[in-house]
């Protein structure tokens, strides 16, 4: 049987965030990201007048887009989509130019002063090479994130996307993301 | 797809959660150059709360890179919190405890020698002996607060004679844990994996606590499986998930149940068969809540009488599979008990008992135990008075605030040395100002911490603990629905000069010659522990796996037959309670509206956040950088009254002290009420992100107790806010 192309992506349950930062702090632990960057973060709004207040929490991370901006613009090719959908950084090739932090439309890049090149999240993409999921998917205690394989039909994230309605952030801007925000 | 499914298609390697050292190849993204690595991936026990989770430590040249969730532990449902994956702070913070330390300046001026084991070892144990030989063993005071290994050190406290263990459930749960105690005989888990309805007084469980409870109410909650009522001065994560939320009027929650237990006995709602078969005193309560009609308890609480004819309603219709929840810290309130109390009248009378769904009595899963010389029994009475004050609370806890007050005024007798393991009273007691007055009595204070705490910042000399990551513990039982047996063992070698709790007890017993009471090793007394577990080699199993998850579990209604007797005076569920009566409480939950502030004053709330819930975590850098520094919430039009603005200073002052903080200007709190977090402004400069940071509520907060189970309360502080 051909081997289907892998295409990794992610299904968010937002509704399920309790703003708890354990994806915040396991991605800080897993990927050395220094304090005052974050790889991912939650996005927090609470609207309303006392006492008709709603809160909403949404976790948020490079979005892998189809077509990433970052990638395009890249001058060195240090920015690059893997097979597997994953947009990863080369960090040698990176001259710390920061148009791919322009170009993203989720501003979800930061530059590294110490190391003076452009960093963010890569799915965990060495836990990935060992079969594990990413650390952000894994410690949640919602379980809101769905991690897979949105190719393989018998993927949880594929039967999510099949059945379940759901939103992107920002198509207009054209990308393509691979975050999937469950309605 | 869960970790292990997903590890299924790995290579070889990190499949198996052993102790194993592989060499790896590390790739990221197949680019970097290869380097081998010596990576072990060691399953351990965490120690960031007491929930204590399952994790999986990851090494990599001896240096911890990562903790892991593991799942193979039922009860941590396959994930860990932003504390726990900050764990490794704690082991690589600069401005741990390295060394002993003996104290050269004066108290909390923060002047230190350091010094060797055996040098502080004598040092202690003069101490303690002269204070025995003046005041008898009875005057020291042994302080602790729930570890693994806290048994070794209330040992030396009870061999050393002393009847003075002091635990910290009267900061906390003491009140829920009577409550339920007098109405059962037992403090029950509940089903909230399977609860149809769920009522909440503000126990905030999806914001300040992080535990299977957390996990379970967050799944049923959001996929329309349960019905969350949610009752909450503030407007918190758990407030923004319920179905219903309501600012009820602080300290009414009681009137809010009595009227529920109106409707559902006039209405005849309850669960007739189950509370003739297992329940005493119902007539009793029939006759107890008829005045507490929806409309007397609406104009109490400012919930509308007929949501709470409502809620009443549905909550009897989905009985079995309804609880009113009791959440965890319960000292808010004078009257604390009978709110807790009342509560579990409610849960019982719809036979929300040990039922899917309901309230179920925690699984039991039995270890061994190293037989150890007996000591004599202390004979003094113990200074906190607890027969005499709480006499049906549990004695072995004690009650923290009688004793403060009683160890000030020096009565029953004299107490003058106070050793203190993992707690830090400066910030744990109110009125911080009269704890510094108890330290200053003491002759003598020694502190096992791992960090400089306010605490340990007043203490004569210092054992530095090793951290959880680096030392061996006995194996502890996780009660609940699904018991479990974890194990706790050394992800590395410990880093710096610092020794377990076992090793600093029989330092000290030596000295005070009570070596025999001590005379075991840590692989000795656990061996014991699990040698009987029935599963093949178990401590093996439990080193590999760091969790042992006995088979059977959950189990639904062992204690439904008839002839069961609960563990309480008659036999059966408690709602009229004799015991009570004859220790001249009231038998059934009286009400009394509480005490509105006075005009001009607020009254101070308080609450956690899950990444900073004790004070022993706001100086961990991956869980402050949330929260750099705490601030006091204020509602918007109380707030233009006093000219405040959205991150102005404000002093905050009661009658025990003044703070100063930021305000945060609000929409998410009631007008009468302020709020802050716990765990800022400390006075122990070692605590470097919150030394002098926002501000401590231990400062501010009055001394106020509940009358039944010496249960703090909290709640009861009117401050005075303005502008500086």
């Amino acid at each position: 049987m051909a081997a289907r192309a892998k295409r990794y992506a992610l299904v968010i349950d937002a509704r399920k965030c309790i703003n708890c930062k354990a994806c915040v702090v396991a991605c800080r632990a897993e990927n050395g990201v220094p304090l005052g960057k974050s790889r991912n973060w939650i996005n927090e709004e609470i609207r309303g007048e006392y006492p008709r207040l709603l809160a909403t929490f949404e976790p948020e991370q490079c979005h892998h887009c189809q077509d990433p901006a970052c990638v395009r613009v890249c001058p060195t090719g240090a920015s690059r989509q893997r097979p597997d959908g994953v947009v990863v950084i080369n960090q040698s090739d990176c001259v710390g130019c920061r148009y791919c932090m322009i170009a993203c439309p989720y501003d979800a890049r930061f530059f590294r002063e110490d190391s003076g090149v452009v960093e963010k999240c890569d799915l965990c993409a060495s836990r990935l090479d060992r079969g594990e999921l990413p650390a952000c998917v894994e410690t949640c205690p919602s379980k809101l994130r769905v991690f897979g394989d949105m190719n393989d039909p018998s993927s949880d994230i594929a039967k999510l996307l099949a059945t379940r309605q759901y939103r992107v952030k920002k198509e207009e801007a054209g990308t393509n993301p691979r975050i999937f925000y469950l309605l | 797809m869960d970790r292990r499914k997903f590890l299924k298609v790995a290579a070889g390697g990190a499949a198996g959660a052993g102790v194993a050292t592989t060499g790896f190849l590390l790739t990221t993204a197949g680019e970097k150059p290869a380097s081998v690595v010596a990576r072990r991936e060691v399953p351990t026990t965490c120690e960031m709360c007491v929930n204590k989770c399952s994790m999986i430590a990851v090494v990599e040249d001896g240096v911890i890179k990562k903790l892991n969730p593991n799942p193979e532990n039922p009860k941590s449902r396959g994930m860990l919190c932003a504390r726990g994956n900050a764990g490794i702070q704690q082991v690589y913070d600069p401005s741990r405890l390295k060394r002993p330390l003996i104290r050269v300046g004066a108290r909390g001026e923060g002047k230190w020698r350091p010094a060797s084991w055996e040098e502080a070892f004598d040092f202690a144990a003069q101490k303690l002996a002269a204070v025995k030989e003046k005041y008898g063993p009875q005057g020291s005071l042994w302080s602790s607060t729930e570890s693994f290994q806290e048994s070794f050190f209330k040992s030396l406290g009870l061999a050393f004679g002393s009847p003075n263990v002091e635990r910290h459930p009267t900061l906390c749960l003491a009140s829920v844990n009577l409550a339920y105690s007098l109405t059962y005989g037992t403090m029950p888990s509940f089903d909230l994996q399977n609860a149809k309805y769920i009522i909440i007084s503000g126990a905030n469980r999806l914001e300040s606590f992080i535990t299977p409870d957390t996990m379970d109410l967050i799944q049923s909650a959001t996929d329309r499986k349960a019905r969350l009522i949610y009752l909450d001065p503030r407007f918190t994560v758990t407030a923004a998930k319920a179905d219903e939320w309501y600012p009820i009027k602080p300290g009414t929650d009681l009137a809010f149940i009595l009227a529920m237990l109106r409707v559902i006995v006039e209405e005849d709602r309850f669960d007739k068969e189950f509370v003739s078969t297992y329940c005493v005193g119902f007539e009793q309560l029939a006759e107890h809540v008829k005045p507490f009609t929806p409309e007397w308890a609406a104009f109490e609480t400012e919930i509308p009488a007929k949501e709470i004819v409502r809620i009443a309603r549905e909550f009897s219709d989905a009985a079995p599979r309804a609880v009113y929840y009791a959440g965890r810290r319960s000292s808010w309130y004078r009257d604390d008990f009978s709110m807790r109390r009342a509560q579990a009248i409610l849960n019982a009378i719809v036979g929300s008992w040990d039922r899917q769904g309901g309230m179920v009595p925690n699984g039991k899963v039995e270890l061994g135990e190293l037989l150890f010389l007996p000591w004599d029994d202390p004979v003094a009475p113990r200074a906190d008075e607890m027969d005499k004050n709480f006499p049906l609370a549990a004695k072995g806890d004690g009650a923290y605030l009688t004793l403060r007050e009683n160890v000030l005024a020096g009565t029953p007798y004299p107490v003058k040395a106070w050793m203190v393991h993992k707690q830090d009273p400066m910030n744990m007691l109110p009125d911080q100002a009269k704890t510094i007055r108890m330290i200053e009595q003491m002759d003598f204070i020694g502190v096992i911490d791992i960090q400089m705490s306010d605490t340990a910042w007043y203490a004569d000399v210092i054992f530095p603990e090793s951290t959880f990551l680096e030392r061996q513990d006995p194996v502890e039982i996780l009660p609940g629905i699904w018991p479990v047996v974890v194990m706790r063992q050394p992800v590395i070698p410990p880093l710096h000069d610092t020794k377990p709790t076992l090793e600093i007890v029989q330092g000290l017993a030596k000295r005070l010659n009570l070596s025999q009471y001590f005379d075991y090793t840590i692989e000795q007394w656990v061996h014991e522990q699990v040698k009987d577990l029935p599963v093949n080699l178990p401590l093996e199993h439990l080193k590999q796996h760091g969790v042992y998850v006995p088979p059977g579990f959950p189990k639904y209604g062992t204690t439904l037959k008839p002839e069961h007797r609960f563990v309480t005076k008659s036999g059966k569920i408690e709602l009229f309670s004799e015991r009570l009566k004859e220790a001249g409480y009231d038998p059934l939950p009286v009400y009394q509206s509480p005490q509105q502030p006075p005009a001009g004053k607020l009254r101070l709330i308080l609450g956690r956040r899950a990444y900073i819930t004790q004070a022993n975590s706001t100086n961990n850098p991956w869980l402050s950088s949330f929260q750099p520094e705490n601030d006091l919430w204020l509602h918007p039009t109380v707030a233009e009254n006093m000219g405040i603005q959205d991150g102005d200073k404000v002093e905050v002052s009661s009658s025990v002290g003044t703070v100063r903080l930021k305000s945060r200007v609000t929409q998410e709190i009631r007008p009468d009420c302020v709020f802050m977090l716990h765990g800022y402004g400390k006075r122990s400069k070692w605590q470097r992100l919150v030394y002098g940071v926002g501000a401590a509520d231990a400062q501010i907060l009055e001394t106020a107790w509940d009358k039944v189970s010496g249960g703090a309360a909290f709640h009861e502080t009117f401050v005075k806010v303005r502008k500086v």
